[in-house]
């Protein structure tokens, strides 16, 4: 345990200041003006919009995690059962990871707003869908898949190319065919991987601002977008309720770290 | 874990707890101690000499930046100042950047001087986050009128000496000509106009500044005009004017772009779907940005300046000293200097940066009057004379997060 301090305790450090001075603040003891007083109303004072931003918040994070997953996986099985052309594909998915969300979201918006790059080239039909500020957050939910998909995708590849191979072969040799390696060989195999990058990335969309904010729709907001707004607002009243905002997330993203770890320890086949 | 070497599980997380404890406690304890006073601008000129001046505002616009960077900042040096500008997204960033370095016990800031609008005026108001007093002491508010409502209030705060004016702004509509060729003339001619053109009218969400004016616009011509609604907030008053203007835009909601389900998120966006062709009518608070948008093709040369009968509102725009700068003598050099005719000349070219100054001309001798005379006259932008036609002030502050909040929830929310 001393071995691991170096590492626990500036994030305990760092973390136990900044979420004490967040639930003193939520709770008016730090106000920026006048005399702390202990008051819930960051907590009760908006308690139906803090629900409908947990639910927001929830639903982007869950459907970007689903689509994730999938697409990454595809990903990975293509590059593992394929691994010559699997390599273009590797390193074009691999050059996806350093990009910066922010870049990501500016570079969806230019593409998939009503008068994008998309809309220009191919003259999208007026029935199409708009993607940019939709009620489904359909292009913020593209864009975390899409930067997720090459994560979920390295993890999967990186967790166990050199075992897979030679069981592909093997299966190959007895007559499986492609499908039925992916389905029955690289699927079973790569699940513990799956569920851990995917407790990662949910619980990343669930914290992240810049995309669900630049792309998404004004109303309903996320958790992170209703906090940073009230954390902007002009009136200094509302930073309680940021603060309160802000711990939800913390919280919800704290309750799916735990559930996950604690299914995965359940199902010890999974680890 | 081993034993012997270290304190008990129990000590150690107790430990930990109060040094948590201590650092949380220990950024809101302590006064700040007293910020230096001046006497005189001789004072303060003797003191500034060779300060360094953070001057936060705004990035975002171009020429705002190029006009601090290329002819106020190399004037601050010959003043023995140097002016570093610092690009911010909101001004509200620096006014939390001061808040928190107080609660922090900072008497040094990192912030000199904000170029700062009235809501976040009264932000740092509300917490006397500002120097106060010093623009007595500047030499060049002598070419100012000490009468002018816009430079005593600033969103319904008073100024009481804790800013200095720089520029003067006026909220304007501009619309494409090629596509609208009959513009409306009041506010409520627009609103008509959008209710009978669907899909081509929008404005940015509240709280984005612009968004959150047009809502105050809105209140007012709903209301009947700009007399019809108190200055100061009052729970009476809203309750009894803020409902109509707020059921007049949500009726408003489905003829609007995209039907009203979203907005654009800032002015930004407004502009570039106004840009983009789909919609016809866009609204600023900055009309000086205009020329050079539309010189340099970023909007269409078919866009004119749409003027309303009952006028619109009109502000000032000022510039602020954090109570906890660390470089207060320097920036109220700067500041003055900002506020001197050749400085306010150069910036109300607008090919410079085309903000409308706000020294009062019967003040200036017939030189400096010549400079201004000089200026050339913008092909898109009316003068400020007529823009500022029939203007009113703006509400005080307290108005606008009380409207922010119940657009969101009666309008952004309803569908």
């Amino acid at each position: 345990m001393l071995l691991a301090a170096p590492a626990v305790v500036p994030v305990v450090l760092v973390l136990g200041v900044s979420l004490t001075a967040a639930l003193g603040q939520s709770l008016g003891l730090m106000p920026f003006i006048g005399k702390p007083s202990l008051s819930l109303r960051g907590w009760s004072g908006a308690a139906a919009e803090l629900a409908t931003s947990v639910g927001a918040s929830a639903y982007i994070a869950t459907a970007s995690t689903a689509v994730a997953l999938v697409v990454g996986f595809v990903l990975a099985a293509y590059v593992l059962a394929a691994p010559r052309p699997g390599r273009v594909v590797a390193a074009l998915s691999a050059a996806t990871i350093p990009v910066p969300h922010l870049i990501g979201a500016g570079s969806m918006g230019l593409l998939l707003s009503d008068s994008g790059f998309l809309d220009r080239v191919l003259g999208l039909p007026d029935g199409f869908p708009a993607l940019v500020g939709s009620p489904w957050w359909s292009a913020v939910i593209i864009e975390y898949a899409w930067k997720e998909s090459a994560f979920v995708a390295l993890v999967v590849i990186g967790s166990m190319s050199r075992s897979m191979t030679g069981m592909c072969d093997s299966a190959a040799t007895l007559g499986a065919t492609a499908w039925q390696r992916i389905i029955h060989v690289v699927l079973p195999l790569s699940v513990p991987a799956l569920a851990v990058s995917g407790l990662i990335v949910f619980v990343y969309t669930l914290g992240s601002y810049e995309t669900a904010w630049l792309l998404g729709p004004i109303s309903p907001e996320p958790l992170s977008v209703r906090a940073v707004r009230l954390f902007g607002s002009v009136d200094l009243a509302a930073r309680p309720e940021a603060m309160a905002t802000a711990l939800v997330s913390v919280a919800v993203g704290g309750a799916a770290i735990l559930g996950g770890v604690a299914v995965l320890r359940a199902r010890r086949d999974l680890r | 874990m081993n034993r012997s070497s270290g304190p008990s599980p129990r000590r150690r997380t107790v430990c930990v707890l109060s040094a948590v404890a201590a650092l949380a406690l220990g950024s809101c304890a302590g006064e700040p101690p007293a910020a230096p006073t001046y006497a005189s601008f001789e004072d303060v000129r003797a003191d500034a000499d060779g300060q360094v001046v953070d001057l936060w505002m705004y990035g975002g616009d171009d020429q705002g930046n190029a006009y601090v960077d290329d002819i106020l900042a190399p004037a601050a040096a010959e003043e023995g100042v140097t002016l570093r500008r610092v690009p911010i997204v909101d001004t509200l960033d620096a006014v939390n950047r001061i808040l928190s370095e107080r609660q922090a016990g900072r008497t040094d800031g990192s912030v000199d001087l904000v170029w700062v609008n009235g809501a976040n005026f009264s932000t740092g108001q509300q917490a006397d986050a500002w120097r106060c007093g010093w623009i007595d002491l500047l030499p060049n508010m002598q070419f100012t009128d000490p009468g002018d409502p816009l430079l005593l209030d600033d969103f319904g705060t008073p100024v009481n000496g804790c800013e200095m004016p720089w520029h003067k702004a006026q909220f304007t509509f501009f619309y494409n000509s090629a596509t609208l060729t009959d513009p409306p003339t009041t506010l409520e001619g627009i609103l008509q106009w959008a209710a009978e053109n669907p899909g081509r009218f929008t404005y940015p969400a509240p709280p984005d500044f612009t968004g959150s004016v047009f809502l105050r616009e809105v209140l007012l011509s709903v209301a009947g005009g700009a007399e019809a609604v108190p200055l100061d907030y009052s729970a009476e008053a809203f309750d009894a004017l803020a409902p109509d203007a707020l059921q007049a835009l949500d009726r408003l909601a489905p003829s609007l772009w995209r039907e009203g389900a979203t907005y654009p998120r800032d002015e930004q966006a407004l502009t570039t779907l106004f840009a983009d062709g789909e919609v016809d009518i866009a609204m600023t608070y900055g009309p000086a940005t205009l020329t050079d948008l539309v010189g340099s093709g970023a909007l269409p040369a078919s866009t004119r300046v749409l003027t309303l009968d009952e006028g619109t509102v009109g502000n000032a725009s000022f510039l602020a000293i954090p109570a906890n700068a660390s470089d207060p003598a320097g920036a109220m050099v700067v500041a003055d200097l900002a506020l001197s005719p050749a400085q306010q000349a150069a910036k109300a070219d607008p090919r410079t940066w085309g903000q409308f100054p706000v020294l009062d001309t019967d003040r200036l001798d017939a030189d400096q009057r010549a400079r201004f005379a000089e200026l050339p006259a913008s092909p898109v932008v009316p003068g400020y004379d007529e823009l500022s036609r029939n203007a009113h002030s703006e509400l005080s502050a307290q108005w606008v997060p009380a409207l922010d909040e119940a657009w969101r929830q009666e309008v952004a929310a309803a569908r």
